[in-house]
């Protein structure tokens, strides 16, 4: 608004200053040009940009992982023991290499420092750190590390939206939001599903829904889909199956996986929060072997039978999810990726946990839907449903993004039919593992890492205090406008507090101070109307339901808010102070 | 003089302004140009990665087939895994991949791969061939009959034309199994229009339309088997059978010989050609004989029939009953019998017919309520069989 106002008003004031005719068509390219350039538009030409630049980025680090797992692991699915045990050890060295000389910030998924990048550092991420996610991640995915692409991707996504950002100059309130703007271009391109990466970053990220920021992340999740979808083409991570519900009572089989999925998800969680401080604490020296340490005992799975554990796994979901395996050993494949995986993670290999989480919720799911369809041969258990809702369990339960979860199992399998499955399963996963593992793993990550990141869970559970929660009844009388001085005098008589409030005609409240009303308490004015004596100026009104943050902003300039009803803005409910606000919010500190 | 700071700002403003207003629209000219840039060297490494996996996905397919051809199914299994790798949605890939599997009796997880074939081209004759034996192996017979006659409709490659006639063959086998004879009949008749000249498949043909109870056209199925084979035991035996069920019996006789002749391990020729043997000398109504010899086979008949009352008696205690308003057989036929002499019946033709018609009654009768019949017994039913409805 204040800039459309400057543009105006310099247009103006040149064409005075030049005066010629010939300067207007000029002045009128001028003003195109601001206009189109301005920055909150030129935010959204950058996002189609960051999505362009993420799903090219993206797409090369498919190829990157590709080819580190062809050269490091061999082209074929038998592997030989020998690859099984070097490639991840060895990778695992360099990587610590990389990591604690060139590369610090490429530990870890990347969520975090994204996070970090939007809470802490303006939206400033160096660019080596894209290239050192891009270099570590894919050597270690490569390699066999249990470790998926998704959050490097998101990292890389928004690391190269912030070089843009800079590059473009943007003010340090769009340079904070660039960095989810590209992690949504990174995620929704790593993972084929631009609707479950805005949700995931608006839930987990930003933690807001606000229209300047959706479309933008909206823009370049798409274009990068796109990008993506152009070079790889439009095939889903894994085959879905025909999946539906035949009968209601199946809810209640899914409901065990719900179960099932909250306390593996606590395990899994509750691992990382209990292990990762500990070898983080261990001398530096040895921080150059655990990654290969790490690698050489996901090997050492992979050798005795499991090599389904390696790498980010996908074609293995897709094994699970077309039952090519038994109840029993999916469910050994989903406790050996848990512990692959805590390995991977704790050891600090820069990767992701999305596919991780995906494969064990996938292996779990198909693994009760089958020991189900045993105990209960009427119903029509699909192995590939129970995957798929399995995935989602396990997103909610470990990763704490509920919304996603549901929206992300939906996108993937492009089938409506299953959401009350995933709607119950996932929900007791998100209860059960929230109750075990209070803190979600993300903030948990941070706090070990000494930052303090706003919590979006937490954020999403706070208590908010209302106006309700501070009003208290009013002792002051309440007159009309129409009313005579002489019965604002009375009134003020009978009350002990020194002001009244006047309802204003049609709508509207005014206060009036006893001072004001003895002042002009003559006999003359005993019959006079208060409206024609006194300047009623309106005060603002609040209503129960406003939080107390709102009722706050009046407090300074107005030591008490009337608070009146919805439905009649005439009914005065109570009336709310800066004391009684200052009290309340003591006594909610205080617990 | 106050003109001069006017212009200073004025110009200062306008390269102020010309900093804010072009700086953008360069950088997005330079971002566009560095995407474009982006977009061809990704494009590059987009083929490069491509043409490997292909290279790579054909290289274990290859590998795979030829696995497959050496029925090494378990490392063709893991041969097309590998090509999967590279190639997810390949047919072919797939195809071969759920054909190993088959040939490990992997079939739940072959179904799985054939049934997504399956979804992406339901005309395909293999898959349906394929998917169509599981489910007959899955006791799904609807479902694996339909499979059948998608195979057997589908556009089959002219080298694998063979693989429909088989499928059509087990479609056939299926529906017999299934007592859907009628069906079978008529598939066994599309079969034979457009069978070629090989014997064998005649022969198969003859044995698949004696199976449906289509003798008459298991009869010429053999006859063609016969003719560029005219010695094959089977399609002799086949041919007799054939004969025999139409009541053809001296052609019957004839086949059934040589078929024993051919082949003097086949017992139930053997036994058919007894029967045969019999019912020839035991039918009075067969022209060129005498009157005498009608006479005397008359009164033989008669003497079985009478035997087979006495046998059934005894083994079941009572006599059998032709029903609750037929008169007794056997007191039927102990009043008919001082008639019945060869004498007799000179006197009294009439007689020929009503003794027939009760030894047929007798036969027909002790057959459904004491066992089936055999030797003379069995040569009298099926006569009766040949000339139901006659007129004698």
């Amino acid at each position: 608004m204040s800039l459309d106002t400057d543009s105006r008003t310099e247009a103006v004031s040149d064409r005075r200053e030049t005066g010629g005719a010939k300067q207007v068509p000029e002045l009128a390219a001028r003003s195109f040009w601001r206009l189109a350039f301005r920055e909150d538009r030129f935010f959204i030409i950058l996002s189609v940009f960051i999505g362009v630049f993420s799903g090219l980025a993206v797409v090369c680090f498919r190829y990157a992982i590709d080819w580190c797992r062809l050269y490091l692991l061999g082209t074929g699915v038998v592997l030989t023991p020998m690859r099984m045990l070097l490639a991840p050890t060895l990778a695992g060295l360099v990587i610590a290499v990389l990591v604690l000389h060139f590369f610090p910030a490429t530990r870890g998924s990347g969520v975090n420092q994204t996070k970090a990048a939007l809470y802490i550092y303006n939206g400033q991420i160096p660019f080596r750190t894209a290239i050192g996610k891009f270099i570590t991640s894919a050597l270690a995915i490569g390699s066999g590390h249990s470790l998926g692409p998704e959050d490097p991707s998101l990292q890389i996504g928004a690391c190269l939206a912030s070089v843009l950002g800079r590059q473009m100059r943007l003010s340090r309130d769009r340079m904070r939001l660039i960095a989810p703007v590209g992690a949504a271009a990174g995620l929704a391109a790593a993972f084929n599903a631009p609707i479950s990466a805005v949700l995931f970053v608006i839930e987990e990220v930003i933690g807001r829904w606000t229209a300047g920021i959706l479309g933008s992340v909206v823009l370049s999740a798409v274009s990068s889909v796109v990008v993506m979808r152009w070079f790889l083409g439009s095939e889903p991570l894994f085959r879905i199956p025909a999946v539906e519900m035949t009968q209601p009572s199946e809810l209640l089989a899914y409901s065990v996986l719900g179960i099932v999925g909250g306390f593996a998800a606590a395990v899994f969680a509750g691992g990382i929060a209990a292990l990762r401080p500990a070898l983080k604490a261990l001398p530096r020296w040895t921080q150059y072997l655990q990654p290969a340490m790490a690698g050489l005992l996901i090997g050492l799975i992979a050798a005795l039978g499991a090599p389904q554990v390696m790498g980010a796994g996908y074609e293995y979901i897709d094994q699970a999810m077309h039952g090519q395996f038994t109840w029993q050993f999916l469910a050994i494949l989903a406790g050996l990726k848990i512990l692959a995986t805590l390995l991977s993670f704790i050891s600090g290999t820069p990767g992701g946990m999305f596919a991780p989480t995906l494969f064990i919720g996938a292996m779990l799911g198909a693994s009760v839907g089958g020991a189900e369809r045993l105990l209960f041969p009427h119903l029509t258990i699909l192995p590939g449903a129970y995957a798929l809702v399995g995935m989602g369990v396990l997103f909610a339960g470990f990763l704490r993004a509920p919304m996603t979860s549901v929206f992300m199992v939906l996108e993937v399998s492009g089938n409506y039919s299953i959401i009350l499955p995933v709607i119950v399963a996932n929900s007791l996963a998100y209860v059960i593992s929230r109750t075990l593992q209070p803190t979600p793993i993300f903030d948990l990550l941070t706090r070990q890492d000494g930052l303090e990141l706003p919590s979006m869970e937490e954020l999403r559970e706070e208590d908010i205090l209302h106006v309700e929660d501070a009003m208290q009844s009013s002792n002051a009388p309440l007159l009309e406008a129409e009313d005579t001085l002489g019965k604002a005098v009375r009134s003020l008589d009978q009350s002990q507090v020194d002001y009244l409030f006047v309802r204003l005609s049609p709508s509207g409240w005014s206060t009036v101070r006893k001072e004001q009303i003895l002042a002009l308490a003559t006999d003359d004015n005993a019959d006079a109307k208060l409206s024609s004596l006194l300047p009623l100026k309106r005060v603002p009104y609040l209503h129960p339901d406003h939080s107390l943050e709102t009722a706050l902003r009046y407090l300074d300039r107005w030591p008490v808010v009337p608070v009146v009803s919805r439905a009649d803005f005439s009914r005065l409910e109570g009336v709310v102070s800066q004391r009684a606000v200052l009290d309340r919010y003591r006594e909610f500190g205080e617990g | 003089m106050p003109q001069m700071p006017e212009q200073n700002r004025s110009s200062e403003r306008w390269s102020r302004l010309r900093v804010y207003l072009w700086q953008r629209p360069v950088m997005l000219a330079l971002m566009t140009a560095l995407a474009v840039l982006f977009f061809l060297l990704v494009t590059g490494l987009t083929r490069a990665y491509q043409a490997q996996r292909r290279s790579l996905g054909n290289r274990w397919y290859e590998r795979g087939v030829a696995d497959l051809n050496s029925q090494r199914f378990d490392a063709a299994v893991t041969d097309f895994r590998a090509a999967l790798l590279y190639s997810r949605d390949n047919y072919n890939y797939q195809l071969n991949l759920a054909e190993a599997l088959l040939g490990m009796n992997h079939t739940a997880e072959a179904s799985v791969y054939l049934m997504n074939l399956w979804d992406r081209q339901p005309e395909d004759g293999l898959v349906n061939l394929e998917l169509a034996r599981i489910t007959a192996q899955k006791g799904q017979a609807q479902q694996a009959i339909r499979h059948y006659h998608d195979a057997v409709y589908a556009a089959w490659p002219p080298q694998s034309e063979g693989l429909r006639q088989k499928a059509r063959l087990e479609l056939i086998d299926l529906l017999l199994r299934n007592n859907e004879n009628q069906k079978a009949q008529a598939e066994l008749i599309a079969m034979s229009e457009n069978a070629d000249d090989d014997p064998e498949q005649h022969r198969v043909l003859g044995d698949l339309f004696v199976r449906a109870g289509d003798y008459q056209h298991a009869f010429t199925e053999y006859r063609l088997s016969l003719k560029t084979d005219p010695r094959n035991a089977k399609a002799l035996a086949g041919l007799g059978l054939a004969a025999y069920q139409l009541g053809r019996y001296p052609l019957a006789q004839q086949y059934l010989g040589e078929a024993m002749k051919s082949d003097p391990s086949d017992s139930a020729s053997a036994e058919r050609w007894k029967t045969t043997a019999l019912i020839l000398c035991m039918d009075p109504f067969r022209r060129q004989i005498t009157m005498a010899e009608r006479n005397r086979r008359v009164v033989e008949a008669f003497s079985t029939a009478g035997q087979r009352l006495e046998k059934c008696a005894s083994s079941n205690g009572n006599g059998p009953r032709a029903g609750g308003q037929q008169p007794d057989l056997s007191q039927e036929w102990s009043s008919l019998k001082p008639q019945i002499s060869v004498r007799g019946l000179q006197l009294n033709p009439d007689l020929t017919e009503r003794a027939m018609d009760l030894v047929f009654r007798v036969e027909r009768e002790t057959s459904s309520s004491c066992g089936p019949p055999a030797g003379p017994d069995l040569a009298l039913l099926l006569l009766s069989n040949l000339h139901e409805g006659n007129s004698f």
